[in-house]
């Protein structure tokens, strides 16, 4: 420890901060953050005009959509706990942790690219691609949260308990209401993945929002925006955990009629699809031939040279421009988002502000920024910050709300500081870096904008019907959010809490 | 929560196999205004049905591959697919034909459009391109992406990432007229049909942006149609519905795609457009 003694004035968490920020301003110097735009007002008007008319009867069949964008949720989060439960159990095997990482790493649309071709246009393809990586999200997080559980229940049950009983009264129980209250936040996450869904082609808001925005028809697109606002922002109202069995058994009688699974097109998939080109509907032998491959190393290195690695790049620019935004502006908002700072006005203004900033698609947001600001990376940086630090000051400004501060406080910004934060930094920071996970993912999306992330690529490679090398990039992009897991926690020595995951 | 599921996914095996037996299932995305899809398309599936005497629906999708997927899957039999997705399309599957195309479709064309600020004139010359922002359509649209990329790495004799500063995908024919009008790209590919309706309706300034370019003909929408509809609906399915297709006159289902009228095609009518995408590496 003497060697660090002349920088021990330095304390752990300023040292992660300004490595933070040393990384954000290298990439901030490579991004591409050039302003463009010329001439953006009078389409700027149009979209304003829109919000300020909104035309709710533009949309066909809007209940419908409205339906089907609950109705995926619920699916998802169901079959999603179905799944995830006895995944938790087994989470502290290595296996199941990196499957499970893998599986999270890839976004809810890829998974439906891929379901696609699997099931078709079917309620399958999008229950399955919601449900799939929630699965994996829950295992690791009730892994964690059940590790919390206090040991004294357990040992003193009676000898001779089995292990289920032991299991749910000495551990789950002790657990249940902080799992109940993150199955109730997921469940909002799957409403925007459902609704984000539709941007591929599912029938759920998304579908109608994505056609608007992208046509120009700004009426149909702000009455849809501030529907998916409300709908999200009512959940409390809506979505009490007795209405779930009246929800399910509605969802299922009004589930779109399922096209029947035909199993060549999954052997088709597996066994064909998924293969390079030169690969395809070789017999298996003759793989290993010389020439064959030659072809493949060549297959594959022009992939990973034009594609993978300039997509990578690029795809880590932007999200670590778009946390070092996010580290900032969650800063700025926090103080004005507690208790502590803030009369309760403040604070119910705020909270609005918030339901729309975490409810506003990324996609649409980097949409309105193109305009303003051309189509460099800027645009997509600000639409991941102003997202990702809504969701940030709304989880966090609980955190702040309940630190005990003594009765001399007064809410001024030198008490908050010294007081307040420090207190949730580690936090705070915990969270931020689980969002860059998130950040990651979500570039995702933002790829299919034209910011020429992984995401673009991948996007690319489906839309070119080579699925092949969109599976080669989707391997490449799980592997890299595995990674960028692992040394988040490694640098943080994750505190372990339920508000990290989202 | 557990029992109700599994209750319901065996009702649902149960209903589904009924819902979808021997109806014929087309699909359709038209080049502009995508809005109220269903509430269009289902009164084409109406005069179909009523024409071919069997059930028709209408599948609403979000992109061309999509498209492509569900006609490679079975899930529709008949699809108006844009010039690439339908050579794509019947690629995959074997044995499906090309069977009719809109009447613009025989010369369709894409323009070249530019920002004031680049102070380009119209020309029948190819113009000068060096340095400019660029953005296509969506990345696989024909008149937004294909052909304007051909034309324009043909006049040059360079590939596109040489040629121009940025080059960005809008993702539609719409929002490249407007990102084009706004100066967020300077130049700009389009399909003619998008722009001129624009124009026509007012919905672009046209002293912000015009026409610099006008590409030269080639083959575009058409109506392609699956293998095996003649034994799944019975002789000469084929036949009676490339008739009722070309036979459609009323404006308001025309209206829907946008087209004047169908006429006859054929699978060798597109092979321009396979080996230009075979040139700029599209396909394989």
């Amino acid at each position: 420890m003497i060697a660090y003694s002349r920088y021990s004035f330095v304390g752990h968490w300023q040292k992660i901060t300004l490595l933070l920020l040393l990384m954000v301003s290298v990439c901030w110097f490579f991004a591409d953050t050039e302003v463009i735009a010329l001439d953006p007002w009078s389409e700027l008007g149009r979209m304003w005009q829109g919000f300020v008319h909104p035309d709710f009867f533009a949309t066909e069949y809007l209940l419908d959509a409205l339906w089907q964008t609950i109705s995926f949720a619920l699916f998802g989060i169901t079959i999603g706990l179905l799944l995830g439960f006895p995944l938790a159990l087994w989470y502290q095997h290595p296996l199941v942790a990196a499957m499970c990482a893998f599986i999270r790493a890839i976004h809810e649309i890829f998974w439906a690219l891929i379901f696609l071709q699997i099931f078709g246009l079917s309620a399958i393809t999008g229950i399955l691609a919601i449900a799939l990586p929630y699965a994996a999200t829950f295992a690791r997080v009730f892994a964690d949260i059940l590790q919390q559980a206090p040991m004294h229940t357990l040992f003193s049950l009676p000898k001779g308990t089995d292990k289920l009983s032991a299991f749910i009264y000495g551990r789950w129980m002790h657990m249940y209401p902080q799992i109940v209250d993150y199955i109730r936040y997921r469940f909002e996450c799957a409403l925007r993945s459902s609704a984000v869904l539709g941007f591929i082609g599912m029938p759920t808001l998304g579908f109608y929002l994505e056609s608007a925005f992208r046509q120009g028809h700004y009426q149909q697109g702000g009455a849809l925006l501030i529907l998916f606002v409300l709908l999200i922002g009512s959940i409390r109202f809506w979505a009490k955990p007795i209405m779930l069995w009246l929800y399910l058994p509605l969802a299922v009688y009004f589930l779109p009629p399922i096209p029947v699974i035909d199993s060549q097109l999954i052997w088709r998939f597996i066994s064909v699809d998924v293969l390079p080109p030169m690969l395809q509907g070789q017999p298996f032998l003759s793989w290993f031939d010389t020439d064959k491959l030659a072809q493949l190393v060549n297959w594959s290195y022009t992939l990973i040279s034009q594609q993978v690695f300039p997509g990578m790049v690029a795809t880590l620019v932007l999200a670590f421009c778009a946390l070092g935004l996010t580290h900032v502006l969650t800063l700025v908002l926090l103080p004005f988002n507690t208790r502590l700072m803030m009369p309760k006005v403040v604070i119910l203004i705020m909270r609005a502000v918030n339901l729309i900033l975490r409810s506003l698609p990324e996609y649409l947001l980097a949409f309105v920024f193109m305009m303003l600001l051309g189509p460099s990376m800027l645009p997509a940086i600000i639409a991941l910050a102003l997202h990702n630090s809504g969701l940030m000051v709304f989880l966090m400004s609980r955190q702040a709300d309940s630190v005990s501060v003594p009765l001399t406080y007064r809410p001024r910004i030198d008490q908050y500081s010294y007081l307040v934060l420090p207190a949730i930094y580690p936090h705070f920071m915990g969270l931020l870096f689980y969002r860059f996970e998130v950040i990651i993912r979500e570039t995702a999306i933002l790829g299919m904008l034209g910011v020429m992330t992984l995401g673009f690529y991948v996007d690319s490679n489906f839309s070119e019907i080579r699925f092949s090398g969109a599976l080669l990039l989707l391997v490449f992009t799980a592997g890299l959010n595995v990674v960028v897991d692992y040394l988040a926690r490694r640098l943080l020595h994750y505190p372990r809490n339920r508000l990290q995951a989202c | 929560m557990k029992l109700t599921h599994l209750l319901s996914a065996s009702f649902l095996s149960l209903f589904s196999t009924v819902a979808l037996s021997a109806t014929f299932t087309f699909t359709a995305i038209p080049d502009e205004d995508e809005s109220q899809l269903r509430t269009r398309f289902d009164k084409v599936a109406d005069y179909l049905t009523e024409q071919l005497g069997v059930e028709v629906k209408y599948i609403p999708v979000k992109s061309y591959s999509a498209a492509v997927t569900a006609f490679r899957n079975n899930q529709v039999q008949l699809a108006w697919f844009g010039g690439l997705s339908g050579v794509q399309a019947r690629r995959l599957v074997p044995g499906s034909e090309a069977i009719a195309q809109g009447f613009e479709d025989q010369f369709f064309k894409s323009y070249l459009i530019a920002h004031k600020s680049t102070e380009m004139a119209a020309s029948t010359n190819f113009p000068l391109l060096n340095d400019y922002t660029f953005t296509f359509g969506s990345k696989d649209s024909t008149s937004g992406r294909l052909m304007p990329q051909y034309f324009i790495e043909k006049n040059t004799g360079k590939p596109i990432e040489q040629i121009f500063k940025r080059i960005g995908f809008s993702g539609d024919h719409s929002r490249t007229i407007s990102q084009v009008e706004a100066g967020v790209y300077q130049v700009g590919a389009v399909n003619y049909k998008v722009w001129d309706t624009a124009v026509e309706n007012g919905d672009v300034d046209t002293s912000k942006v015009k026409v610099i370019w006008e590409s030269p003909t080639y083959p575009d929408y058409q109506w392609t149609v699956h293998s095996g509809v003649d034994e799944k609906f019975g002789a000469g399915f084929k036949e009676k519905l490339t008739k009722t297709l070309i036979g459609m006159t009323d404006k308001d289902l025309l209206a829907s795609f946008p087209r004047e009228s169908f006429v006859p095609a054929k699978n060798s009518d597109y092979e321009p457009i396979e080996r230009v995408a075979k040139t700029i590496g599209m396909l394989d």
